[in-house]
């Protein structure tokens, strides 16, 4: 006993390296295998300049190769939501608080500028002077709604900040009709009508008209920011943030002020928000009350939620997602092939070893075109259903069964592939393999026969749904999250 | 001794937690290159006397004095800036962030560049970066072999336990403090590490030029760093002066083994 408690001469030869842990994460990082493995890898030691380009460039090149006046709009609001992506980041992702009113934000840049800038106030305020008091006005709206809520945490905060959202939301209905001592009666915000006419962005005389140029200077306003807080975040106030997300207590002992950071970030996410509003005012011609809603809030957290918390470039994944993906569906061609790719990269990253993988894709065409004849030859009506348009859907038209009414029967395969994939939840091993083959088939008749037709209502917001809980649970921590270790 | 400086010293220090007395009337001092070590039974108050230093919890009565100031009523922070640092008995480092991050986080305080510098990249932010950057190796290469330049780049989780408790210590380093806390250095490690926490105890101090106050259960390590030994019970100062005086006064000996065995021996 008191041999053990000696102390003993350290070893000559100092033991680096062969740490256990060190070893287990080394072994971590090597898992990152197969293509998406190696992009990762690349992606984790490719230079900061060159992560911006590959968004950057086809971002700018975007507009020059496409034609559609739709897709520009898409692209702009796409844009906007990223913008309004990386200020939640910075709240929730750095700082790690949970602003639930973050929207009012967005809504106060936007009120703000149609306020100094439309046809409805009567000012024309121009851009470079109306932006920064918009972005001003939203900072200090969140430094008084931070102060008194700094001290709060976790659930509470999230619920003072809620409880704000809304009251902005009331707020911007009413104030038509204020009356202020020794300035009478002031309409503020054009109360339910909203403020209309509001003023296209003009800045230092440019005057920035068709979507195309004012896609081009939110992709400016977007890159400028991005970079801005990429430079915030790789200094002294960047890693406070992350130290008081990781460990309050420790972070408070160790010389950073909590409160103040927190309230801090807090100021800075509302900031961008106003920014954001801002811009988005301009390009509505418009700001009204319905815009600024909880619907809203909860896009924005699923673009920096699914793309990660915490990484600027997640937001940028995030936003295209949860943005371009509903609007590829909306057209059944593009839905056709959103549906396959979708099916067939979840069978290609998820299923190992190759064994099971060839199981499944090959008994699900053998499934498929084996139905096929059978029933072709048994119950004619079974095949008799029209193909779709496109080139996908004709060759798919020889592999599934397309029955001519196909409502009813669709109906029910929908119900039955439901109780399949909760069966499938509940199997293991080999049988659940085995019994993903019917289930793939299942999914592809529903939509074949049910979901194409109504994919621009319904459908596409089941799939998108049915895509945010594939990928939560692939990845919870994000896609470009990296996965935290809470105690080790 | 007469020449040294006081620089930390405690006057009558109360804390109570509901009914629970956790220090009372206490009083304590550190001198200028000294190394205390803090020994008593579990729950005797220990943590809770290095709490209340921090200002984690502020003292219900009592005076404590940094090189003669009161830092009673300062937030934690404004106590670091003032050249108290601490290490923690549960290890707190900030898992997530690099070993190297986690040593430059920590001199949030000594810096100044506001976030709009930062942004900016102005020349003060770029200064202080690069100050930061070099003071946080500088700590880490204190360790030598034992914290080497790849791990700086990998997670804090990654680390080893008693690797961990050494990043601590770095951490603590790096907020360039007067006087270091530090509480259970040795805990949870194998003899030799054990060892190598003496010595290392010993060399922050003829090299880093730290004065100490340590909490510690290992007896060898309290015996082999020890200027002067303070033992606790129930919140009450029982014993102080050296190792052997302290370990072998009756009233030490009463409060860990219990009264009879103390009578019997």
């Amino acid at each position: 006993m008191a041999d053990e408690l000696t102390p003993q001469p350290p070893p000559d030869q100092p033991r680096i390296g062969v740490d256990e842990w060190v070893a287990s994460v080394e072994e971590k990082r090597e898992q990152y295998s197969g293509p998406i493995g190696r992009l990762r890898r690349w992606w984790d030691q490719a230079p900061v300049g060159a992560r911006l380009l590959v968004f950057v460039v086809p971002a700018a090149i975007f507009p020059l190769v496409t034609t559609e006046g739709n897709l520009f709009r898409y692209g702009l609001i796409t844009l906007i939501y990223a913008l309004l992506g990386l200020g939640l980041n910075v709240t929730v992702g750095f700082a790690g608080l949970l602003d639930l009113g973050y929207i009012a934000f967005f809504g106060f840049g936007a009120y703000t500028y149609g306020y100094l800038a439309s046809g409805h106030s009567g000012r024309h305020w121009a851009a470079e002077f109306a932006i920064p008091v918009a972005v001003a006005v939203a900072a200090a709206v969140g430094l008084a709604v931070g102060l008194p809520s700094r001290r709060l945490v976790g659930d509470y905060l999230a619920i003072v900040t809620l409880f704000f959202g809304q009251a902005f939301v009331v707020f911007v209905n009413n104030a038509n009709r204020i009356d202020f001592p020794f300035v009478g009666h002031t309409d503020l915000t054009g109360g339910a009508n909203g403020l209309d006419n509001i003023d296209p962005l003009k800045v230092f005389g440019w005057k920035v008209n068709t979507t195309k140029e004012y896609y081009f200077f939110t992709l400016g306003a977007f890159v400028l920011v991005m970079v801005l807080l990429y430079l915030l975040s790789e200094s002294r106030t960047g890693r406070a943030w992350r130290a008081l997300r990781e460990d309050p207590l420790a972070a408070e002992v160790m010389s950073m002020p909590v409160n103040r950071l927190k309230l801090l970030a807090f100021v800075f996410g509302a900031a961008i928000a106003g920014f954001a509003g801002s811009i988005y005012g301009a390009v509505q011609t418009g700001a009204f009350p319905g815009d600024f809603d909880v619907g809203l809030l909860i896009t924005i957290y699923a673009i920096v939620i699914l793309g990660g918390a915490g990484s600027l470039a997640g937001v940028i994944i995030g936003a295209l997602i949860v943005n371009g993906v509903p609007e590829l569906l909306r057209d059944p061609n593009e839905a056709e092939w959103v549906f396959y790719t979708t099916l067939v990269l979840l069978v290609l990253i998820k299923l190992r070893p190759w064994r099971r993988l060839a199981v499944v894709v090959g008994g699900t065409i053998a499934l498929g075109f084996l139905l096929h004849v059978v029933v072709g030859a048994a119950w004619s009506r079974g095949t008799a259903g029209e193909p779709g348009e496109g080139a996908l859907a004709h060759w798919v038209s020889h592999w599934m069964l397309l029955p001519s009414h196909p409502t009813q029967i669709a109906n029910w395969a929908y119900g039955l592939m439901i109780a399949a994939i909760l069966m499938l939840t509940l199997l293991k091993g080999w049988w659940r393999t085995i019994a993903m083959i019917p289930t793939i088939w299942l999914a592809a008749f529903a939509w074949e026969n049910l979901l194409v037709v109504q994919t621009a209502g319904a459908t596409r917001f089941l799939l998108l749904g049915a895509l945010l809980v594939v990928l939560m649970n692939a990845r919870p921590q994000g896609l470009f999250g990296t996965a935290r270790v809470e105690i080790a | 001794m007469g020449e040294t400086k006081r620089l930390l010293e405690l006057r009558g220090l109360n804390k109570s937690f509901g009914g629970l007395a956790c220090l009372q009337d206490l009083d304590l001092h550190v001198d200028e290159g000294e190394i205390v070590s803090v020994i008593g039974p579990n729950g005797a108050g220990k943590t809770t006397l290095f709490n209340v230093i921090t200002g984690i919890y502020p003292p219900d009565d009592g005076e404590i004095l940094l090189e003669g100031k009161s830092i009673v009523g300062l937030e934690p922070h404004e106590v670091t800036n003032r050249g108290v640092a601490r290490t923690f008995q549960t290890l707190r480092l900030f898992l997530n962030m690099s070993v190297r991050e986690n040593v430059m986080a920590v001199q949030y305080g000594g810096t100044k560049s506001t976030p709009f510098e930062a942004m900016l990249r102005l020349p003060r932010a770029r200064r202080e970066e690069r100050e930061i950057r070099r003071r946080a190796e500088e700590k880490l290469s204190f360790f030598g072999q034992r914290l080497v330049g790849y791990r700086w780049d990998q997670p804090a989780y990654s680390l080893s336990y008693a690797n961990r408790r050494r990043l601590e210590i770095a951490r603590a380093m790096a907020t360039e403090p007067r006087i270091l806390l530090l509480d259970e250095p040795a805990a949870g490690m194998n003899p030799t590490e054990t060892h190598e926490i003496t010595e290392l105890i010993g060399k922050l101090r003829e090299e880093g030029g730290y004065t100490i106050l340590v909490i510690e259960h290992d007896m060898h390590v309290v015996e082999g760093i020890s200027d002067r030994v303070i033992a606790l019970d129930h919140g009450v100062k029982i014993a102080e002066g050296s190792f052997d005086a302290v370990a072998t006064d009756p009233r030490v000996v009463e409060a860990y083994l219990g009264l009879r065995k103390a009578q019997t021996k």
